[in-house]
């Protein structure tokens, strides 16, 4: 299985969202970051078939989704950023709903629906009306319908906006348990969601990829650039408004400070070592920070 | 949450197909709406007011007639065909006019406003089958309506005829021909024109059902107090057009008004008793008079309707960029 991006560009009206991005995807999880704006929702969107592209192509396979976008959509799952529900339904009663969608007969729709609510967690809750749902339910749902016709290619978008960290950490956990033999393209713009499962990382910015690499080699890339500095409030404002501060934490003897740049920013700095959030802030910032 | 690896369902998932797309998309729907209570509360309001207003116009038209000293007091019963042609139009399908477009206009748009929409088209349903499959989910909820409507024509017409000295039981062939000519046509043509432009207009969906339902109400209440009392007067007449075409069933009771008088003045003047002219007003009010001049143009109307929702489904795209 293989998903091949070739010089895609989106534009809306004079708004180019994606500019001739490329990529190769095989099984795996690619994580996909990037600031808002960047062009990861249009990307999906189009991997996804709902969003025609303006230029280049995608193949699913060796076919052209925009003439075989059935193909792709047979063994898709897909969970976009922000999708809705229909009210009158308990949650068995949506799934059910969308597997009969997907085109699963009759006792393999309810066999898999029992599967998936067990996957996610919310075999107790499953019978439940929708709207009685927290945020974190709705989110296991809304994965749990795209795992339905167990897809080989699966597609999050922003899937942990809006849970809380442990329903944050639950929700990683169970897409690293899905990535064998199927490509998962997470997109998100919280580091800490690709962290401990990407084992690719495709860094986005007004459009283009700015970077295509793994965590480590990214980490690796930054090894140097992190510093650490405990200095008074006049200097750490100072150093704030000239250079990326990752962290700050207030403490005893003044204000320690966590500074993402390529030269010392201060005479007492030392360097630390990067987390991957550092090493995205030095990805995509790294043009300011050489101005 | 647990972190269970997937269960592999493999090929079959991916190649078993049993139940045809369209079906599969409209028993959904239908199953979507039934588990609505409001949608069941609707119906049993839609069926009340119904048989309320077939009640309360029991008494339609009053005729005084006086011939040779004897003086005829006579009604219209309203569930006669005469009955019928005067206060569907004005009265009941004018009610499910108003509603429909409620029922059909959103079948597709729903799920854009509710943002389950990326949720479908994702998924490998041809779009076919999505929006002829929310079509027909509508229609059928649409002419449940329409059937409720001849539930209620025929319910009170029975118990009118039980409890009302000389109210006659309503004729089932005539009322059923009534209904597919009027209520059924009606039912299909703006369950159609408001699928049809609520899909393809998604952004302007409430301007649809409003435009349908102040059109509805023009086309019945506007041209009736036009057109309604030069209506009785002997010489007039409408276009043959009007009559036949309107899809609100108004023209057939205005223009028909006349006829069944002439016929009735007809049976009245040669009477020369209350009994003799009962009589005749049971023969008039149950005869159907032109039937084949607007019943085959209503359906023509109906399937005409069909066309637009061809229209829709061809024009529908699954990547519509309405969804930015």
């Amino acid at each position: 299985m293989e998903l091949m991006i070739d010089r895609l560009s989106k534009r809306y009206g004079q708004h180019v969202a994606l500019r001739e991005l490329s990529l190769r995807c095989e099984p795996g999880l690619l994580g996909l970051v990037g600031p808002n704006g960047a062009g990861k929702t249009s990307l999906m969107r189009m991997i996804a078939t709902l969003l025609e592209p303006t230029e280049g192509s995608i193949r699913w396979n060796g076919q052209d989704t925009r003439t075989h976008g059935g193909a792709l959509r047979q063994v898709l799952g897909y969970l976009p950023q922000d999708f809705g529900i229909y009210p009158e339904f308990t949650g068995r009663q949506f799934l059910r709903y969308l597997a009969a969608m997907k085109g699963l007969p009759g006792a393999l729709l309810n066999r898999r629906v029992d599967e998936v609510l067990s996957i996610v967690n919310l075999e107790q809750e499953a019978d439940r009306k929708l709207p009685t749902y927290s945020g974190g339910m709705k989110q296991r749902i809304g994965i749990a319908q795209a795992l339905l016709n167990d897809p080989e290619l699966l597609i999050v978008d922003e899937p942990t906006a809006g849970l809380d960290p442990a329903e944050r950490v639950r929700f990683r956990t169970l897409l690293a348990s899905l990535t064998r033999n199927r490509i998962i393209m997470l997109s998100t713009h919280i580091i800490g969601d690709v962290e401990a499962v990407a084992n690719r990382l495709v860094i986005l910015r007004e459009g283009r990829v700015l970077a295509d690499t793994t965590p480590e080699a990214l980490l690796a890339r930054t090894a140097g650039s992190v510093w650490s500095v405990t200095v008074d409030q006049a200097t750490a404002l100072q150093l704030q408004a000239s250079y990326q501060v990752s962290t700050m934490i207030n403490q005893m003897n003044g204000l320690t400070l966590r500074i993402v740049s390529t030269t010392r920013p201060h005479e007492t700095a030392v360097v630390v070592d990067p987390s991957l959030e550092e090493a995205y802030l030095l990805a995509t910032n790294r043009q300011e920070v050489r101005l | 949450m647990t972190s269970t690896l997937l269960p592999s369902t493999g090929k079959p998932t991916r190649t078993i197909r049993r139940q045809s797309p369209l079906l599969r998309v409209m028993g959904w729907e239908l199953r979507r709406s039934c588990t609505s209570r409001l949608f069941w509360l609707q119906a049993l309001g839609f069926f009340c007011l119904s048989s309320f207003m077939i009640w309360a116009r029991q008494i339609p038209l009053t005729l005084n007639h006086m011939q040779a000293n004897v003086l005829f007091l006579g009604y219209v019963a309203g569930t006669s065909a005469w009955g019928l042609l005067m206060i569907l139009p004005s009265g009941t399908l004018m009610l499910l006019g108003l509603l429909l477009p409620f029922v059909n206009a959103d079948g597709v748009t729903r799920d854009l406003h509710r943002h389950t929409h990326e949720l479908l088209m994702a998924t490998a349903l041809p779009i076919r089958a999505y929006v002829w499959g929310r079509y027909l989910a509508g229609l059928v909820m649409s002419l449940g309506l329409a059937l409720l409507l001849l539930a209620a024509i025929l319910g009170m017409g029975l118990f009118l005829h039980l409890t009302v000295a000389d109210y006659p039981a309503p004729e089932i062939g005539i009322v059923l021909l009534l209904w597919v000519g009027m209520i059924v046509s009606a039912t299909i043509v703006v369950s159609s024109l408001s699928f049809a432009l609520g899909t393809l207009l998604p952004r302007l969906a409430t301007l649809v059902k409003t435009v349908i339902l102040l059109a509805w109400f023009v086309g019945v209440e506007i041209i009736s107090i036009e057109l309604g009392d030069a209506s009785h007067a002997a010489n007039f007449s409408l276009p043959a057009w009007y009559i036949n075409w309107d899809p609100t069933s108004n023209g057939i009771s205005l223009g028909l008004f006349n006829k069944y008088m002439t016929d009735f003045s007809n049976l009245a003047s040669k009477a020369t008793s209350t009994a003799q002219m009962q009589h005749g007003i049971l023969t008039v009010e149950n005869s159907l008079i032109d039937l084949a001049g607007w019943f085959a143009p209503h359906l023509l109307l109906a399937g005409l309707s069909l066309l637009l929702v061809l229209v829709a489904a061809l024009a529908f795209k699954r990547s519509r960029e309405v969804l930015n």
